[in-house]
């Protein structure tokens, strides 16, 4: 199976176990922790899901808040990256209470895991996820060979 | 342009406590002089699948973000979570529940909470004599 790297991949054993850590620690901490239950250490911004099809690769990223304009998408390679502006929509005479949700720029780039078509990326926001869709080049896609019976 | 979707505040809490495993949104909590604003990032949340609710000064968010069966395909990285999400806050005062706003806008949510009369900074007249 394709792997990103630098990161551990959700199947396999030891994205089960990993799972199975989160699980415990939720339980133990989750009500405790409040939002730093969400474990902050190594936080990466923004959080990314990658899942592959037989026809490419769908990258959904947390981007709640953002509007098309506040965000660039490039694919260069075989590298994604995801840059952009979150505006801090707290206004400056406000006493805050708490703050949790960051703000300002970020950029963050994931090598993929096969050659792409990055002619063909579409990407869409909707409810504050970016979904980004990266086909596959031609020579990596899958191809059904026929198989001629001789004789 | 976005639309801005009004979610009605329910007066009366559902019935029941968190859900068994819940996962915990970042929120903003702010205040001027009119209001207390409460801000949450729930990237992925539909309007269907959010509660907001009010009661004996406990503001109650919970929903479901995502379906499981949204997965296009083999996963290969999963660092956000879908599913349930909870979060509850004691509101430090009564507020007029019956003005209470909420609004959904490209996954954030926000709260507003104006503040009774009796809790606005008031500018006192100095009479001179």
């Amino acid at each position: 199976m394709a792997m990103i790297r630098g990161w551990v991949p959700a199947p396999g054993p030891f994205g089960e176990l990993q799972r199975e850590m989160n699980r415990v620690f939720d339980a133990v901490f989750g009500k405790q922790l409040g939002a730093a239950g969400r474990i902050r250490a190594g936080y990466v911004y923004p959080p990314m899901n990658v899942w592959e099809t037989p026809d490419g690769y769908v990258v959904a990223c947390e981007a709640p808040g953002l509007e098309m304009g506040d965000l660039e998408v490039y694919v260069a390679g075989d590298q994604l990256t995801v840059s952009g502006n979150r505006p801090g929509d707290i206004p400056e005479n406000a006493t805050l209470h708490r703050r949790e949700r960051d703000s300002g720029h970020f950029s963050r780039a994931i090598t993929l895991p096969g050659p792409v078509d990055s002619t063909k990326t579409e990407a869409t926001l909707a409810e504050g996820v970016l979904v980004v869709r990266i086909p596959k080049a031609e020579e990596a896609k899958p191809k059904r060979v026929t198989v001629h019976l001789e004789g | 342009m976005t639309k801005t979707n009004e979610i009605p505040v329910a007066a009366q809490r559902r019935a029941g406590e968190p859900p068994e495993s819940y996962f915990v949104p970042a929120t903003d909590i702010y205040e001027t002089a009119d209001e207390l604003v409460i801000t949450a990032d729930l990237p992925g949340i539909k309007p269907e699948g959010l509660s907001v609710t009010v009661e004996d000064n406990v503001l109650e968010i919970r929903g479901t973000l995502g379906a499981k069966a949204e997965s296009p395909g083999e996963m290969l990285l999963q660092e956000f979570a879908t599913g349930e999400f909870y979060r509850a806050f004691q509101l430090p005062a009564d507020f007029d529940t019956d003005k209470i706003q909420a609004a959904l806008k490209q996954g954030v949510l926000t709260v507003r909470l104006p503040k009774s009369e009796r809790l606005r900074p008031r500018r006192i007249e100095v009479k001179i004599e």
